[in-house]
C-alpha cells in the first residue's frame, strides 16, 4: 500500500505538467490578457486594490461622466502612494473636461473588464458565445446575474427570467452538433442545456436564523423551474452562497428533489464548498440523502473552493465566532483533494464536477479519476468564463469533459459578481495571481502542506 | 494590587443562530423558564413581595411573566437611606475588588444566557437574536466598566504638571447614591450598564426597572449580588412613576442615570436642578432620551445593500430601539425605486410572536403603545401614501403592522415626533445638503445613517451631522460596547456615551490634592 500515494503523487505531477503544456500558447496569462495594468497593480497594493474595486462597484450607480470621475478621484485620494499614471488621473479630476475624459476612460475600462466575465446581457445575446464554446468542446452553465432580491415581485421576475433562459437554452442547444464527450458519462446521457440558479434570488426571505422561511417561500418557484427543466431535458444547478444561507439552500434542494415527481428528473445539482471546515459533514449529509433517494439521474455535486472567503472571515471576526473557513490556503487545498477523493469514490451515487482554477487541484482530480479506472467522461471540470478560459481549453484539448460557468446580465447586475471574482483572484494566495507572477510550475503543482489532516 | 490583571475586554459573542444547534439552546432556555417570577421590593436583605405590578407577554397578554411589588415613595426613601449608609464601605472597597464583583456578575449571567434571553423574549417581546444580544450587552457592560474603573481609579490618576516643592494629584472619587431609572427596550443591558457604571466607580445604587420589565430588573440585581456586590449597595425598586419621582427628587441622590423618553428625562433634569433644603450635593443627571433618526440615501447608494439595512434599522424589534430609523431622506433620483422596493420588502415581513425564529416584527410592548402607533399609522394613511405588511397579524397581543409612508406634508408630525414603533417615512431630497439641512432642523440628534459610496460625500456628511452616532453604509442599530459608544446630543441626551471610554467620568467627582513638600527650604 505504501506505494499507492507515491504513485498518485507521481501521476498528479505528470498530469499537471501535461495540462500545463496544453495551455494555449498564443495568449498570455488570463490576468495579463485583462490588459489593464491596473489589475496587476491592484494585486500588489491593497490600497489600490480597494480603490479599484470600489470604483468598479459604483460605476453603474454614477449619473454622469463627471460623477464617475469624482468617485474615481475620491477613491484614489485615499491611496497613499500613487504610481505616476494615477497621479495624472488625479490631475485630470481638477477640470471639467478632464473629468469627462477620465470618467469616459474609467467607464470604458470597467465595461471592457466586465465583458470578459459576462457573456451577454441576456441568454439570447449569449448564444453566440455558447455556440463557440460548444464548438471548442466546452459545455456551459448559464448564470443569470441580477440585483439582489428584496421583494416578492423581484423573486418572481428572477424566476421568470430563469424560465425563459431554460427555454432559450434548450431550443438553442438542440440545434448544436453532436458532441459525445459532453453528452454521456457511464451513467447515461447528460443534458446539454444547463442553468445555474441562486436561491437568494428566488426569495427575499432568507433568514439565517429561520431557514424554513426562505425555504417555504422559494419552494414553489424552484419547483416550477425543476418541472420545466425536466420537461425540456435541461439541467438545473442550485448555487451555494454564504454560510448564512447554506442550511436553507441545501435542505430546500434535497427536500424538493426527494419529491416523487422529481425521481425521474430533471438532472439537478448542488455545490459543496471546500473552504468550509465542516464541508466533510455536509458531504456526509449529501451522500446519505443520495443513498436513500434513488434518482434516474444522479445528483451532480459541484466541488468549489468557495467564493465568499472574505465575507465569512469578516463576519465571524465581527461576531466573535470561530472562523468557519480554512484560513490557510494549504488546508483548504488539502480539504479540496480529500473531498475530491470521496466524491469520485461515491460515484455512481452522485455525479462529480470539479470546479477549480488551481492546476494542482485539477491535476489531482484527473489523476485520481484515472487511478480509479474511470473514464475521462465520468468527471466534469468547470471553469469560470473570463478567468479559467485557458485552463478550460487545455482541459478540452486533453480530452476531458469541461463546462464553463457563464454569467449573463447587464452591467448593473454584473458589478457585484465582477468585484467578487476580482477580489478572489487578486488575493495574495490566489492560484491565478501566483501563476501570473511566474511562480515555478513545481511549486504550483506541489502537494498542499496541510497543518493537519482536515 | 489584588489578584491577577483582567484579560483585555472583548465583546461577548452572540450566538451563531444560523446553526440549528445554537437555536436549540435557546429553545431549551425557554422551556426551563418558570413563570411568573415574583419580584420584591428588595432593600438590603429585606424583601417585600406584592402583586401591585404585573408584567405580561406582549404577544399573549394573558400570560403573566412577573408579579411584582410596586415600591412606594417611602420605600424609595428607605432604599436611598440604605444605599447612603452602605456608600462609605463600598467606596472604600479597592477598585479591583469592585471590578472583580462585576466580572463575577458577568459570569453569573453567562451561565444563564439562554434563560435570561428567554425572559427578555417573554417579558418585552424581544425576538431571539435581539434578546440574545441584550444578554451579551449586559455582560459586556459589566466586563467593560470593571476594566474602565480600574483604569480610572486604580493607578496614579492623570499626570499633572509637577514643579519642585509640591506634589499634585488628581483622583476620581465616587459621588454617592446613584438612582438608576431604566427602560424596557433593553431590559437587561441598559439597567445592567447604568448600574454597573455606578457600582464600578464606588457609588451605591438603587435600580428602578421599567414597570414593563420588573422580571428582567430582578435578574440584574440577582446577578450583581451573586457576584459579590453587598446587598446594601444595590437595591431593587420595582414600580411605576411614584418610585421614580421619589428617587429623582430625593435630597440624597447624587446621580440619576436615566434612559427613557424625552418627557420623563426633561422632568428628571428639572427636578434634579431644584436643590432640596438640606441638600449637600448637586444632583447630576446622565440621561439618554429619544430621537428622530434619519437615514440619508445619496444617488450613488447601492439599494441592494441599503434596503435590507433600512428595513432592519426601522422594523427590527418593531422599531422600539432608541437607535431605530424613523425617516429616510433619499436623493430624488432614487426616491421612487426606493419606495417601491421598500414597500415590497415590508410586505414580506412576518409579524409574529418573539419566540418564533421567523418573526421579523414582534408586538409592541403594551396596549398604549399599540394605540399610539396606530394613531400615527392612521394619520399617515390620511395624509400620505402608505404601504404595509401583507402577512397575517395575530389577533391576540399588541401587534402593529409595519408601515412605510411617503408623500407626507413637510410639516407632518410624522416627520417630527418620535413614534417608537414600526413606522418609517420616506422623503425625497435634491441633494445631500438638503438632507443635512433637514437633519439639522431637528431638536434631537441620537443616531443617523448615510448610504453613499463617495468618500467625499461621507466626509461632508460626517462634518455636518449633529448626531451622537452616525452609521455609514450599514444599519443604524446594534451599537456594541467598546466599539460604538452610544448616546445622543441636543435634546436626545446629556451627551454621555454608554460603553465608551469616558462614560464613568459622569459617575465620579474629581479631587485634586496638592501637597507642599518643602519644609525649612528643604524639599522632602
Amino acid at each position: 500500500m505504501g506505494e499507492g500515494p507515491a504513485t498518485l503523487e507521481a501521476e498528479i505531477q505528470r498530469v499537471g505538467r501535461a495540462l500545463h503544456g496544453a495551455f494555449p500558447s498564443h495568449r498570455g496569462h488570463p490576468l495579463k490578457t485583462l490588459d489593464d495594468r491596473a489589475m496587476d497593480l491592484a494585486a500588489q497594493d491593497d490600497e489600490l486594490r480597494a480603490a479599484l474595486f470600489r470604483f468598479v462597484d459604483v460605476v453603474p450607480a454614477c449619473r454622469s461622466l463627471d460623477d464617475l470621475a469624482t468617485h474615481l478621484t475620491g477613491f484614489l485620494d485615499e491611496v497613499g502612494e500613487r504610481p505616476p499614471s494615477l497621479r495624472a488621473a488625479m490631475r485630470m479630476g481638477d477640470t471639467k473636461p478632464g473629468r469627462a475624459a477620465l470618467g469616459a476612460a474609467g467607464a470604458a475600462g470597467v465595461r471592457h473588464m466586465a465583458h470578459r466575465f459576462i457573456v451577454g446581457e441576456d441568454p439570447k445575446a449569449a448564444l453566440r458565445t455558447l455556440r463557440k464554446l460548444w464548438r471548442d468542446d466546452i459545455a456551459a452553465s448559464v448564470d443569470l446575474l441580477g440585483e439582489a432580491t428584496v421583494t416578492a415581485a423581484e423573486a418572481d421576475r428572477y424566476a421568470a427570467r430563469c424560465a425563459e433562459a431554460l427555454t432559450t437554452l434548450a431550443a438553442a442547444y438542440e440545434r448544436f452538433g453532436e458532441h459525445p464527450l459532453l453528452e454521456h458519462d457511464a451513467v447515461g446521457p447528460l443534458p446539454r442545456a444547463n442553468l445555474s440558479v441562486k436561491v437568494s434570488a428566488l426569495t427575499p426571505l432568507l433568514r439565517p436564523e429561520a431557514p424554513e422561511r426562505g425555504q417555504r417561500d422559494a419552494a414553489p418557484r424552484l419547483r416550477a423551474l425543476l418541472r420545466q427543466a425536466r420537461q425540456l431535458g435541461a439541467h438545473l444547478h442550485i448555487d451555494m452562497e454564504s454560510l448564512d444561507s447554506r442550511e436553507a439552500v441545501l435542505e430546500l434542494v434535497l427536500d424538493l428533489l426527494a419529491e416523487p415527481e422529481f425521481a425521474a428528473g430533471p438532472s439537478a445539482g448542488v455545490v459543496l464548498q471546500a473552504y468550509l471546515r465542516d464541508s466533510q459533514e455536509t458531504l456526509d449529509t449529501i451522500l446519505e440523502w443520495a443513498r436513500r433517494t434513488p434518482r434516474a439521474q444522479p445528483l451532480v455535486v459541484r466541488l468549489v473552493k468557495g467564493a465568499y472567503w472574505d465575507h465569512e472571515v469578516v463576519e465571524a471576526r465581527q461576531h466573535g465566532w470561530s472562523v468557519p473557513v480554512f484560513e490557510r490556503k494549504a488546508d483548504c487545498d488539502a480539504n479540496f483533494e480529500a473531498l475530491t477523493a470521496r466524491l469520485l469514490e461515491a460515484r455512481p451515487l452522485v455525479r462529480v464536477a470539479i470546479a477549480s482554477h488551481n492546476l494542482r487541484s485539477v491535476a489531482h482530480a484527473i489523476a485520481r479519476n484515472e487511478m480509479l479506472g474511470a473514464s475521462p467522461a465520468d468527471v466534469e471540470f468547470q471553469v469560470l468564463r473570463g478567468l479559467g478560459d485557458d485552463l478550460g481549453h487545455a482541459l478540452a484539448a486533453s480530452g476531458l469533459r469541461v463546462r464553463a460557468y457563464c454569467p449573463v446580465g447587464d452591467l448593473v447586475a454584473g458589478m457585484a459578481y465582477l468585484v467578487r471574482r476580482l477580489l478572489e483572484n487578486t488575493a495574495n494566495d490566489s492560484f491565478l495571481a501566483d501563476q501570473a507572477h511566474g511562480v515555478p510550475l513545481e511549486q504550483l503543482l506541489a502537494a498542499p502542506a496541510a497543518s493537519r489532516t482536515p | 494590587m489584588s489578584g491577577t490583571a483582567l484579560p483585555p475586554f472583548r465583546n461577548e459573542p452572540v450566538l451563531e443562530l444560523r446553526r440549528a444547534t445554537e437555536r436549540a439552546k435557546l429553545a431549551v432556555g425557554l422551556g426551563e423558564l418558570r413563570l411568573p417570577l415574583c419580584v420584591p421590593v428588595w432593600i438590603g436583605r429585606e424583601r417585600r413581595e406584592g402583586d401591585e405590578l404585573v408584567s405580561t407577554d406582549p404577544g399573549r397578554p394573558e400570560r403573566v411573566v412577573a408579579v411584582a411589588a410596586s415600591a412606594t415613595a417611602e420605600e424609595a426613601a428607605a432604599a436611598v437611606a440604605a444605599a447612603r449608609a452602605a456608600f462609605r464601605a463600598w467606596a472604600a472597597t479597592p477598585v479591583h475588588e469592585r471590578a472583580a464583583a462585576l466580572v463575577r456578575a458577568a459570569a453569573w449571567m453567562r451561565e444563564r444566557r439562554a434563560s435570561l434571553a428567554a425572559l427578555a423574549v417573554r417579558e418585552c417581546a424581544k425576538p431571539w437574536p435581539e434578546a440574545d444580544a441584550d444578554v451579551c450587552e449586559a455582560i459586556d457592560f459589566l466586563e467593560f466598566y470593571a476594566r474602565a474603573a480600574i483604569e480610572l481609579q486604580g493607578g496614579d490618576g492623570p499626570r499633572l504638571l509637577q514643579v519642585p516643592g509640591e506634589r499634585n494629584e488628581l483622583r476620581y472619587a465616587p459621588r454617592g447614591v446613584c438612582a438608576v431609572i431604566a427602560p424596557w427596550n433593553f431590559p437587561l443591558a441598559i439597567p445592567t450598564g447604568m448600574t454597573a457604571a455606578a457600582l464600578a466607580t464606588g457609588n451605591t445604587a438603587v435600580l428602578k426597572p421599567a414597570e414593563q420589565a420588573p422580571g428582567c430588573g430582578l435578574r440584574v440585581v440577582e446577578a450583581l449580588r451573586a457576584g459579590g456586590v453587598p446587598a446594601d449597595a444595590i437595591a431593587l425598586l420595582p414600580g411605576a412613576g411614584e418610585a421614580g419621582a421619589a428617587l429623582a427628587s430625593h435630597r440624597d441622590v447624587a446621580t440619576i442615570a436615566f434612559t427613557g423618553s424625552g418627557a420623563v428625562g426633561l422632568e428628571l433634569l428639572r427636578s434634579a436642578a431644584d436643590v432640596q433644603p438640606g441638600a449637600r450635593q448637586l444632583t447630576r443627571v446622565v440621561a439618554e432620551m429619544g430621537g428622530k433618526n434619519c437615514i440619508i440615501v445619496d444617488s450613488d447608494a447601492d439599494l441592494d445593500e441599503a434596503i435590507p439595512a433600512i428595513v432592519e434599522s426601522a422594523f427590527h424589534y418593531a422599531g422600539q430601539k432608541c437607535s431605530a430609523a424613523a425617516r429616510v431622506l433619499v436623493h430624488e433620483s432614487l426616491h421612487d425605486a426606493l419606495v417601491e422596493r421598500l414597500a415590497g420588502a415590508v410586505a414580506g415581513l412576518q409579524v409574529g410572536p418573539a419566540d418564533d425564529f421567523g418573526t421579523d416584527v414582534p408586538p409592541v410592548v403594551e396596549r398604549e403603545a399599540q394605540q399610539r402607533v396606530r394613531c400615527y399609522a392612521d394619520l399617515a394613511a390620511r395624509t400620505g401614501e402608505i404601504s404595509t405588511g401583507m402577512g397575517d397579524i395575530p389577533a391576540d397581543g399588541w401587534y402593529v403592522a409595519p408601515l412605510v409612508a411617503s408623500g407626507l406634508p413637510p410639516d407632518s408630525p410624522l416627520l417630527r415626533e418620535e413614534i417608537f414603533g414600526p413606522l418609517l417615512t420616506v422623503e425625497p431630497v435634491r441633494d445631500v445638503d438638503e438632507a443635512c439641512d433637514r437633519v439639522d432642523a431637528l431638536p434631537v440628534a441620537l443616531t443617523g445613517g448615510l448610504f453613499s459610496r463617495n468618500p467625499r460625500t461621507v466626509a461632508h456628511v460626517v462634518a455636518r451631522s449633529p448626531v451622537g452616532n452616525l452609521y455609514v453604509n450599514r444599519p443604524t442599530t446594534g451599537a456594541m460596547v467598546g466599539r460604538q459608544p452610544f448616546g445622543g446630543n441636543r435634546l436626545s441626551g446629556t451627551g454621555t456615551k454608554a460603553g465608551g471610554p469616558d462614560y464613568l467620568l459622569h459617575f465620579v467627582e474629581p479631587r485634586v490634592v496638592t501637597e507642599n513638600t518643602v519644609r525649612h527650604g528643604l524639599v522632602m
